[in-house]
């Protein structure tokens, strides 16, 4: 860790005069999977063109593997990059598309059929070497443009949403397809989405970006259970954080904001509660039900029940929680310090 | 009422199309038939090749011929060339002043031609291009019609292919060949068409510059053929101009299907 892969330094770029990304700090160690998660517009797209060397940055420094490549071009980073629309090119068949930018750097045709092979293997799109961009499935497309960034062999390869056109089906197959290349190739990958789910089950390091600043950067665990601020805590989850004023919950008056995870919420029996709520929806998804709840001090209020549950919403349901599964959040939604004496998870 | 309104407009076009291509078809007529049969719409009359052979033997058709292949080739290539270059400059290149310089460029297609006559004839002469080829073809090479297409064909391309060659680390001169020229070949071909075409039968302009049967086009060549002074023979001038027309005109109707294709994928009717 102390020699990171790669290496963003205090990195600012702005469209003019408004903001792009600003103070992007980021250590990304080798052989690691990054994902950068925000919604749209938070600038995480922006920062991997800035790593791509396709914008370059208005402040701040980035190296990779050693080399400062900060105004360096693309091609001189030793990178590959999935976009969003594959960019595929459409008058070139799979092979042609694979190895174009073998050819460009004039690897000889011997070495280039080697390497072809081996990349149509691994993606398993031997046999369809002839056919054309337009000729394959959206799963297909998606797989070529996964052969081409991997069939120079980069040690990073940077993934703009690559999921984002398959149907949720196949997204859940390819998102596997993808964690199992880079463990078996042992590339770092830097990987854009704005759904959190990919971030999660995919990234050894999530990077969560809005208004073009990073809010919170560690591994999944980190910013499921311990969210820096109220955004995060918002944003991760599904289903997210409850919100609660502190002033709600006897005891807790002193605090501006609680953090409560539907996981953590019980329904009590009545008059047990340390909440009562009124149901609004119920969600069922299969294995569980997800009861949405309104209290006039809570924001986000869910409880999940296994099973089908159907409670008529107006109903009242009185919930409870243990102390050690309340997040603290100080008036400007920093995270605080436990104060329940609980121990840190 | 409704199908009469139909019958009287298919009547009508019909009608503008014999009006059309009625001197096509007496001309073709005329090349197979005796002067006095031509000329007295004799139906009946014996068809012959005299014409053909009386109008081959009175001229160097062969040497127009190679000539005006000659320069409608070196024209399209020389606009290929300059066109691709300056509209991908237009389109994807930041430079300063770049949409002035665009209007300038665009400002072109307002000026007839022949208005530049005088000046274009001076401009060749002072570069030592009278009366040869490339000194007929010359002004036509920055074709300000071609600049705008290109420019269009390659404003189209998705800036993420753009993007992807570079980041496979293509330079301008390989994303122009690798990326933008393969995906513009509709409009190459649409413009192809209209460039050879129009050059095939341009007149006004190689009249003025051209001077000896060496460099003097097919169009030049027949006008030259069919003046008054070498006497007014209908049969042969027909046949003369039939076998003027006949390439171009069998290329077209060998390749209609892929002409019409390509101009409906280039976006311009």
């Amino acid at each position: 860790m102390a020699d990171p892969f790669v290496h963003v330094d205090n990195v600012a770029k702005r469209w003019n005069g408004q903001l792009g990304v600003e103070g992007v700090s980021l250590s990304i160690p080798r052989g690691s999977f990054v994902a950068l998660l925000g919604p749209s517009g938070c600038g995480k797209s922006t920062t991997l063109r800035l790593l791509s060397g396709l914008e370059l940055p208005d402040e701040g420094t980035i190296s990779i593997d050693g080399q400062n490549v900060t105004t360096a071009a693309p091609s001189e980073r030793n990178l590959s990059m999935v976009f969003q629309s594959y960019a595929l090119f459409p008058h070139l068949n799979v092979a042609e598309n694979v190895v174009f930018g073998l050819k460009v750097r004039r690897v000889s045709a011997a070495e280039r059929k080697e390497k072809l092979h081996r990349a149509l293997e691994i993606t398993g799109l031997l046999g369809y070497e002839a056919r054309k961009p337009g000729e394959l499935s959206g799963g297909q497309r998606q797989r070529v443009a996964l052969a081409r960034a991997i069939v120079a062999n980069k040690p990073l390869c940077l993934m703009d949403e690559p999921l984002s056109n398959l149907d949720a089906k196949l997204r859940a197959s390819v998102r596997k397809d993808i964690k199992k290349l880079q463990i078996d190739l042992g590339i770092t990958v830097v990987y854009v989405t704005h759904d959190q789910t990919e971030a999660m089950s995919m990234a050894d390091m999530v990077v969560l970006m809005k208004d073009g600043r990073i809010q919170q950067t560690g591994t999944p665990e980190d910013l499921y259970y311990r969210p820096a601020n109220t955004f995060v805590a918002e944003f991760v989850g599904a289903p997210p954080m409850a919100l609660i004023e502190g002033s709600a919950l006897p005891g807790f008056g002193d605090t501006p904001t609680i953090g409560l995870r539907a996981e953590s919420v019980r329904v009590a029996e009545s008059g047990a509660g340390r909440l009562t709520c009124k149901v609004t929806e119920c969600e069922f998804l299969g294995s569980e039900t997800f009861i949405g709840l309104s209290h006039p001090a809570a924001n986000g209020l869910t409880v999940s029940m296994p099973g089908l549950k159907h409670i008529p919403s107006g109903d009242d349901l009185e919930i409870t929680f243990d102390d050690e599964d309340l997040h603290f959040f100080d008036a400007a939604g920093q995270r605080l310090a436990r104060q329940v004496g609980a121990p840190a998870a | 009422m409704r199908a009469l309104s139909r019958h009287i407009e298919t009547l009508g076009a019909l009608l503008l199309a014999v009006i059309w291509i009625s001197p096509l078809v007496f001309a073709f007529w005329a090349a197979f038939h005796t002067t006095s049969d031509a000329v007295n719409f004799n139906v009946t009359a014996a068809w012959t090749l005299d014409n053909f052979r009386t109008a081959w033997d009175g001229a160097p058709w062969l040497r127009y011929f190679l000539n005006t292949f000659v320069l409608v080739t070196v024209i399209l290539i020389g606009q290929f060339v300059i066109t691709t270059l300056a509209g991908f400059a237009f389109a994807k290149v930041q430079f300063p002043g770049r949409d002035f310089v665009f209007i300038l460029v665009l400002m072109q297609l307002f000026i007839l031609p022949e208005v530049l006559i005088v000046e274009n004839y001076a401009m060749v002469s002072r570069l030592g291009l009278f009366d040869s080829i490339l000194g007929v073809g010359m002004p036509y090479m920055a074709s300000a019609f071609g600049i705008f297409l290109m420019r269009q064909a390659f404003k189209g391309v998705p800036i993420e292919l753009h993007e992807a060659a570079r980041v496979e680390g293509c330079g301008w001169f390989g994303i122009l060949w690798r990326v933008y020229v393969p995906l513009a070949r509709p409009t190459y071909l649409a413009y192809a068409l209209v460039s050879v075409s129009t050059h095939w039968n341009n007149f006004l302009w190689p009249l003025i510059v051209t001077n000896s049967p060496d460099t003097r086009p097919l169009t030049v060549g027949l006008s030259i053929f069919g003046a008054p002074e070498n006497g007014v023979d209908i049969s042969v001038i027909s046949a003369a101009t039939m076998m003027s027309v006949a390439p171009l005109l069998i290329a077209f109707l060998v390749f209609q299907r892929q002409f019409v294709q390509a101009f409906l994928r280039a976006g311009i009717k």
